[in-house]
C-alpha cells in the first residue's frame, strides 16, 4: 500500500540476512525458482494462501527487475495487471508506487477497452517489490543456483508419472525438500545471448547463465517437451545526447489513475510526472538494418519470429518502405537514461549507434547499453493443467515465460496463479482454476494450455470473447470475492473493501432504478439533457445513464438520494451501459462455464475410445490432452461433430462417477449454488 | 433394368455377427466379404425362405470409406412396389436390423465428420426432393454455392472485425492506417444491404423446399372443382393426393413444369345459414389469406357483357373474394373465367378482348373446363406464375432454403445496426456488434476463433510492441 514507505537499504540489507539466515530450515510447502514478475506473484501468492515458501534467486539484488521496458500496462495488459491486483497481487500496487508517467490508453473507445499503463521508475518498483516480499510473513528469500530438481515416484492416488520433491543448489549444499515447486525461470532456461555475430550463453545481460541441470532435468527425467522462443531489448540512450526538441511530446494524464483497487492516488503526484517522446524511423534506418544483414547472426536466423514486439530488423524487412514508430520513454525520475521502445536490434555495438543516429532526434546520440536478442528453452504448454502444474509431473508448477509468454504481466498473472495452486497442493487442498467467462488471466492460461504457443503469446483484449463483461474497472467484482472465499489468497482487508464497493454498487442501482418518472418531469429536473418529446415514456434512472447522462448529472439533482454513491460515479455510468450487454452475453457464459466444468480423464485412451472420433480428431486429443470438454472444443482441428460425441462420452463417464464418488460432487455441487448466488446477488 | 434404381439404406450393426451372416445369406456371399466398393450383381434371396427376392446389385463399403464411415452395405435393386417391400420385409426379420430413423444416416455422417453443416441440410433436401427443381436447388447447396455465399460474407466480416480489433488493441502504440474504420464502416453498410436483399427473397428458397401454396377460391358452382381435377388430371403433372385435415379444404401436392404445388380447393364463398358451411367459407378465406397465388374463379355467365361493366363487376369480386389482400398486389391472384362453352364465341372473343384493355386488374384467363378451351394457356401463365415465386434455382443469387438460415442471418443483420449505432460512442461495444454478426453467421459456417482474427491483424498491419 501507498502509505508504507520501502525500508532504507541499511535496514533493508539486515532483513534479507534475517531471511536467509533462517535457512536453517530444510522443508518448505512451496519452493519458487526465479525473482521475476512471474516469481514473486508466486511466491507472494502461495505465502498469502498460508503456505511456507521459499523464493530461490540467483541475485537478490534483481529481485523484480525489470528487465526490458520501463512500464507496466497498455491495453489487455492492464486488464491483467487489474486482475492481478484484484487478487490481491504485488504488480498493480508496484506500479502505483513505481510509475512516473500514468496514461489511460483508449480513452475514447469505451471503458471495457481502457488501458491503463504507466511509465515505471526501475528502481522504485524493485524497491517495493522487494519489501514487499521480504515483509510477507511465512516468505523467505535466498540467493543462490538452482542446479536440479528431486523427482521421485509418483503418488499413486494422484495422476502423473512423477514427483517432485524438492531442489538442489549449485554450491553442492544438502537438497532443500519442498511439497512443490514453482519454476520461473524466464529467458534464462538454457539461454543465449546474441549481438551481431557473437553468441553468449545467459539470460540477460549482466547476469550469470543459469547451471544446465535444470534444462536437463526437465528434457530427460520429466520427458517434457520443450521448444525454443526468441525476444530481444533494445540499447538504452544517454538522455543528454538526444535531442528532444526534435521529437513530439507525449505528456501523462493529468490526473494519474491508479492500478490498484486499493489506492485512490499514486505515489508521483500529477505534476512531477515525466513526459514521453515520439519519434519515426526513416530511410536511413532501412539503409543501415539491410547493409548489416550479414552481420546480424540473431537475425539471419529469425525465420519464425514474433509477430508483435519484433525486432526494427523483422519490422522494417516485413513492412519495407514505412516510417514505424519510436517511442522514447523516461527509465526513473533519476535515471540518465531513455528506452526507445521499438527498437529492439541485435546487430554489432557499432552499427547500432549508425542506426540510431540516423533518426534526426537521435543524431548525436550516445549508446549506454547495446540492444541483444535472447534465445530460451520454453516448456510446451500444452503439458500443463489449467492450474499450471505439469500434467505428468505431481507438484511442478511452471510460470512465465518458461510458458511460451512475452510481457511482465502475463508473467505475473501466471506466477500468482500457479504460486496460488502450488501452495494448494502442498497443503492438500484440491486445484482452482479461473474460466475465461470471468478474467482475462483464464484466457491466458486456458489458450496456453489448451492450445499451446508457437511464438511468445501476448495478452489481447481481442483474444477475450467476453470482453464486454472482463473490464478493468470490474476486476475486484469479478476476482476479489472468490479470491478470498474459494482461493484464499485475498487478504480480508481487501475482501471487505470489494464486499462494501459490490453491495454500495448494487444500492446504487437500485436507487437508480427507483426514480422512475416521466421524460417531461426529467426535463424539468435537468433542463440541460436532450430528450425526445414523448411525455409519457416513464424512464428510469439507470435509463437515462445507457442514454449518456452522467450519474454526477443524477446526483446533484437527486442529492438526498444519491449523493452517498457519488465516489461511484464512474464505475456506475460504466456498469449501467455494459449491464444490457453483459446480460446478453449470459446464456453463452453458461455454456462455456458448463462445458468447462465437463473434465476430460488425463488418462483417457482417446485411440480406443468407443465413441465416433475420426482418427485426425483422436490424434490431436492424444497429443494436447485437455482437461475440459471446454477446452477441447476450442482445439483446432476438432469437429462439431467430434465435440457432441465427446459430450456423450462425459456425460455418460460423468453418470458412472457420481455413482462412485457420491460423497465430493456433492460438496462441489453446494459450492457451486453457493457461487450462483453470490453472482445472482452482483449488480446487474 | 426397366425401372429406375431404387437406393435403399438400412442401419445395420455390423459388428454382430448374426447380421453380417444374414445380409451375406441375402447377397449370396457364402464365405468372404466381396472386395470393398465393387457392384457385384447378385440375386437377392430372402435371408429365411431362400426365395429369390430380385435380381439387383450389391455393393459392400468397409469403414470408414463409406457415407456414414460406419461399415455399410448398399442393395440397388428394382423400383417396384413389390419388390421393395419384399426386399424391405426380408431386412426386417433379420434380428438385430432395424429400419433407419429419417434423416438418421445424415445425422450418422455428420457425426463422423463427413458433411458440413450446409452439406447436411443440402443432403437432406435432396433425399426429400420430390421435383427435379428441388433437386437442382439441393445440389446446388451441396455443392456449396449457398455455403460459398455464407463463406464469402464471414470473410468479409472477419476482416471488418479483424480492423476494429486492431484498432482497439494497437492504435495507441502503433501505426494503424487512418481510415481503417471508415473502410470498415463502408464494409458493414454494404454487407448490410446485401442480407437485407438476400432475405427479402420472398421466401422463393423456403417455397421451393416445401411447394408454393396455390389455392383455388370463389363462389359456389363456378367450376372451381373442374378446374382442381382438370389440373390433376395434366398428363405433366404428378398427383398425389393428401388427405385433408379438414374436411373442406382438399389439398393436392402436384408438380407443375418441375416446381412443387400445393393446390387447395376451398369451399364457394356464399352467406349460408349452413354452420358446417360458414365455418368452410371462413377456412376458405384464411387460406386464401396464407397463399402466395390464388386462382379466383368465376362464372363468366355472372360476367355483364358491357366491358366497363365487366371490369367493375370483377373488381368486387375480387375484394369481397379477397377482402385481405390489396388491390395493388394483382401479382398473388389469377382470374379465371370459366364456362366460357356456354357463351357465344363473339361475345367470348370481345370479353377476352375488351379484359386485356382494362388496367388495375389481374391476369385474366378465359377457360372451359368442359372443352378444355383456353386451359394451355392458363397452364402457361400459372407456371410462369409458380417459376417466379420460386426464384430460378439456377440462375441469381442463390436463395434461402432453410428458415435456420433466415434466423442467423436476420441476428446477423441486427447486430451489425449495433456497431452502427456504437461506432461513435464506444467503439467496443461496436466491435462487439460485429463479433455477434459473425457468431451468428458462424452458426451457418462454422465458428470464427480470436486466432484467426489475429492471423488477419498481423497480415494486413505492421505491430510492434
Amino acid at each position: 500500500m501507498l502509505s508504507k514507505k520501502p525500508p532504507l537499504l541499511q535496514s533493508f540489507l539486515s532483513l534479507v540476512s534475517r531471511r536467509v539466515s533462517h535457512l536453517a530450515q530444510q522443508q518448505y510447502d512451496v519452493i519458487v525458482v526465479g525473482g521475476g514478475h512471474a516469481g514473486t506473484e508466486a511466491a507472494a501468492a502461495a505465502a498469502r494462501v498460508g503456505a511456507e515458501t521459499l523464493l530461490v534467486t540467483q541475485k537478490i539484488n534483481t529481485v523484480g527487475a525489470l528487465s526490458c521496458n520501463p512500464s507496466l500496462g497498455g491495453v489487455g495488459k492492464g486488464h491483467l495487471v487489474k486482475e492481478v491486483d484484484a487478487l490481491d497481487g504485488l504488480c498493480g500496487r508496484a506500479g502505483d508506487w513505481a510509475g512516473i508517467h500514468f496514461s489511460i490508453l483508449n480513452r475514447s473507445k469505451g471503458p471495457a477497452v481502457w488501458g491503463p499503463r504507466a511509465q515505471l521508475d526501475r528502481q522504485r518498483y524493485r524497491e517495493f517489490i522487494q519489501s514487499e516480499l521480504l515483509s510477507t510473513p511465512g516468505l523467505t528469500v535466498l540467493e543462490g543456483s538452482v542446479e536440479e530438481l528431486l523427482v521421485t515416484e509418483p503418488n499413486p492416488e494422484e495422476p502423473g508419472r512423477h514427483r517432485v520433491t524438492g531442489i538442489r543448489l549449485a554450491n553442492g549444499s544438502h537438497p532443500i525438500s519442498a511439497s512443490s515447486v514453482v519454476l520461473t525461470t524466464g529467458t534464462f532456461l538454457s539461454g543465449s545471448l546474441f549481438m551481431g555475430q557473437t553468441t553468449s550463453p545467459g539470460g540477460r545481460i549482466g547476469d550469470a547463465p543459469s547451471s544446465a541441470g535444470l534444462s536437463h532435468t526437465l528434457r530427460e527425467r520429466l520427458g517434457l517437451r520443450i521448444g525454443r522462443l526468441r525476444t530481444g531489448t533494445p540499447p538504452r540512450i544517454v538522455k543528454d545526447s538526444v535531442d528532444l526538441s526534435l521529437a513530439d511530446l507525449h505528456p501523462p494524464d493529468s490526473h494519474p489513475t491508479p492500478f490498484s483497487f486499493l489506492n485512490t492516488r499514486t505515489r508521483c503526484k500529477p505534476e512531477e510526472q515525466l513526459p514521453c517522446y515520439l519519434t519515426r524511423t526513416n530511410a536511413g534506418v532501412e539503409r543501415v538494418v539491410r547493409e548489416s544483414l550479414h552481420l546480424n547472426h540473431h537475425i539471419q536466423e529469425d525465420i519464425k519470429g514474433p509477430r508483435y514486439c519484433p525486432s526494427i530488423e523483422s519490422r522494417v524487412l516485413r513492412f519495407p518502405g514505412r516510417r514505424h514508430q519510436v517511442w522514447l520513454e523516461p527509465e526513473g525520475v533519476t535515471s540518465d537514461l531513455l528506452y526507445p521502445q521499438g527498437l529492439s536490434m541485435t546487430m554489432p555495438p557499432d552499427i547500432q549507434l549508425r542506426l540510431i543516429r540516423e533518426i534526426p532526434a537521435m543524431h548525436r546520440a550516445e549508446i549506454h547499453t547495446p540492444g541483444y536478442g535472447v534465445q530460451y528453452d520454453f516448456v510446451c504448454p500444452t503439458q500443463l493443467s489449467p492450474a499450471l502444474q505439469v500434467k505428468s509431473t505431481q507438484g511442478l508448477f511452471l510460470a512465465g515465460q518458461i510458458n511460451g509468454t512475452t510481457g511482465y504481466e502475463e508473467a505475473a498473472a501466471q506466477g500468482l496463479w500457479a504460486g496460488v495452486n502450488a501452495a494448494r497442493w502442498a497443503r492438500a487442498m484440491p486445484p482452482v482454476a479461473l474460466s475465461r467467462t470471468e478474467s482475462y488471466i483464464g484466457v491466458l492460461i486456458d489458450d496456453l494450455v489448451s492450445r499451446g504457443v508457437t511464438e511468445p503469446y501476448r495478452m489481447f483484449t481481442s483474444r477475450a470473447e467476453f470482453r464486454t463483461y472482463l473490464r478493468p474497472d470490474n476486476a475486484d467484482l469479478r476476482l476479489t470475492l472468490k479470491g478470498f472465499e474459494e482461493v484464499g489468497c485475498v487478504s480480508s482487508l481487501r475482501y471487505q473493501e470489494a464486499v462494501r464497493v459490490r453491495d454500495s454498487l448494487q444500492d446504487a442501482l437500485a436507487a437508480l432504478q427507483a426514480l422512475a418518472q416521466s421524460s417531461s418531469k426529467w426535463r424539468k429536473k435537468l433542463p440541460d439533457i436532450r430528450m425526445s418529446e414523448n411525455k409519457c415514456t416513464i424512464l428510469s434512472g439507470v435509463e437515462l445513464l445507457q442514454h449518456n447522462v452522467s450519474f454526477e448529472m443524477l446526483a446533484s439533482a437527486f442529492p438526498e438520494c444519491l449523493s452517498p454513491y457519488i465516489e461511484f460515479s464512474q464505475r456506475l455510468n460504466i456498469e449501467a451501459v455494459y449491464n444490457l450487454h453483459c446480460d446478453k452475453q449470459k446464456k453463452e457464459m453458461e455454456r462455456i462455464q458448463k462445458e468447462e466444468n465437463m473434465s476430460l480423464p488425463q488418462d483417457i485412451d482417446y485411440f480406443s475410445l468407443p465413441v465416433s472420433l475420426s482418427q485426425e480428431v483422436r490424434e490431436i486429443l492424444d497429443r494436447v490432452r485437455p482437461s475440459t470438454l471446454g477446452s477441447a472444443a476450442r482445439l483446432h482441428g476438432i469437429t462439431p461433430a467430434a465435440v457432441v460425441n465427446l459430450l456423450g462420452y462425459v456425460v455418460h463417464t460423468g453418470q458412472r462417477e457420481r455413482i462412485r464418488h457420491r460423497n465430493q460432487p456433492d460438496q462441489k455441487e453446494e459450492k457451486e449454488e453457493e457461487h450462483s448466488a453470490r453472482n445472482a446477488s452482483l449488480p446487474q | 433394368m426397366e425401372s429406375p434404381l431404387d437406393w435403399l439404406m438400412l442401419t445395420p450393426s455390423l459388428r454382430c455377427r448374426q447380421v453380417t451372416a444374414a445380409l451375406r445369406r441375402m447377397a449370396g456371399l457364402r464365405c468372404s466379404l466381396p472386395p470393398p466398393r465393387a457392384a457385384l450383381l447378385r440375386s437377392i434371396t430372402d435371408p429365411q425362405g431362400k426365395e429369390v427376392l430380385d435380381r439387383g446389385l450389391v455393393i459392400w463399403f468397409p469403414a470408414p470409406h463409406s457415407f456414414t464411415g460406419e461399415d455399410s452395405v448398399e442393395f440397388h435393386i428394382h423400383g417396384g412396389t413389390a419388390v421393395i417391400t419384399a426386399v424391405l420385409q426380408a431386412l426386417g426379420s433379420v434380428p438385430g436390423m432395424r429400419p433407419a430413423d429419417a434423416g438418421e444416416f445424415t445425422r450418422r455422417a455428420f457425426q463422423a465428420g463427413k458433411l458440413g453443416l450446409t452439406e447436411v441440410e443440402g443432403l437432406g433436401d435432396l433425399i426429400h426432393a420430390e421435383t427435379e427443381a428441388q433437386r437442382r436447388q439441393a445440389l446446388r447447396q451441396m455443392s456449396g454455392e449457398l455455403g460459398h455465399l455464407y463463406q464469402d460474407w464471414s470473410h468479409k466480416l472477419k476482416r471488418c472485425l479483424a480492423h476494429v480489433e486492431a484498432f482497439i488493441d494497437f492504435s495507441e502504440d502503433e501505426l494503424i492506417e487512418d481510415g481503417v474504420l471508415n473502410q470498415v464502416d463502408r464494409s458493414v453498410c454494404n454487407l448490410q444491404a446485401e442480407m437485407e436483399r438476400h432475405l427479402k427473397d420472398e421466401r422463393k428458397g423456403e417455397r421451393l423446399r416445401s411447394g408454393v401454396q396455390v389455392v383455388i377460391a370463389g363462389a359456389t358452382n363456378a367450376g372451381k372443382s373442374s378446374l382442381l381435377n382438370k389440373l390433376c388430371q395434366r398428363p405433366a403433372a404428378i398427383v398425389s393426393p393428401i388427405a385433408g385435415t379438414t374436411r373442406d379444404v382438399v389439398e393436392t401436392a402436384l408438380d407443375i413444369g418441375g416446381f412443387p404445388v400445393l393446390l387447395s380447393d376451398t369451399a364457394g364463398l356464399r352467406d349460408s345459414p349452413d354452420l358446417v358451411e360458414r365455418e368452410g367459407v371462413r377456412r376458405a378465406l384464411e387460406r386464401v389469406e396464407q397463399a402466395d397465388l390464388t386462382l379466383v374463379v368465376v362464372d363468366c355467365a355472372h360476367v355483364p357483357a358491357d366491358a366497363q361493366q365487366a371490369a367493375a363487376f370483377l373488381q368486387g369480386h375480387l375484394r369481397s373474394v379477397l377482402p385481405t389482400v390489396k388491390q395493388r398486389e394483382t401479382d398473388r391472384c389469377l382470374l379465371v373465367l370459366n364456362k366460357t362453352d356456354l357463351l357465344p364465341e363473339d361475345e367470348r372473343r370481345t370479353l377476352d378482348e375488351e379484359l386485356r384493355q382494362v388496367s388495375g386488374l389481374p391476369p385474366v384467363c378465359l377457360i372451359s373446363c368442359h372443352t378444355n378451351e383456353g386451359l394451355q394457356d392458363f397452364l402457361t401463365l400459372l407456371h410462369v406464375r409458380v417459376k417466379t415465386l420460386c426464384g430460378d434455382p439456377l440462375s441469381g443469387a442463390p436463395t434461402l432454403t432453410q428458415a435456420r438460415h433466415r434466423a442467423h442471418l436476420q441476428q446477423c443483420v441486427a447486430a451489425l445496426a449495433q456497431y452502427k449505432h456504437y461506432r461513435n460512442i464506444d467503439l467496443a461495444l461496436a466491435a462487439e456488434g460485429v463479433r455477434l454478426a459473425l457468431t451468428s453467421l458462424g452458426r451457418i459456417t462454422g465458428r470464427v476463433g480470436a486466432e484467426e482474427i489475429l492471423d488477419i491483424i498481423f497480415k494486413d498491419f505492421c505491430i510492434g510492441k
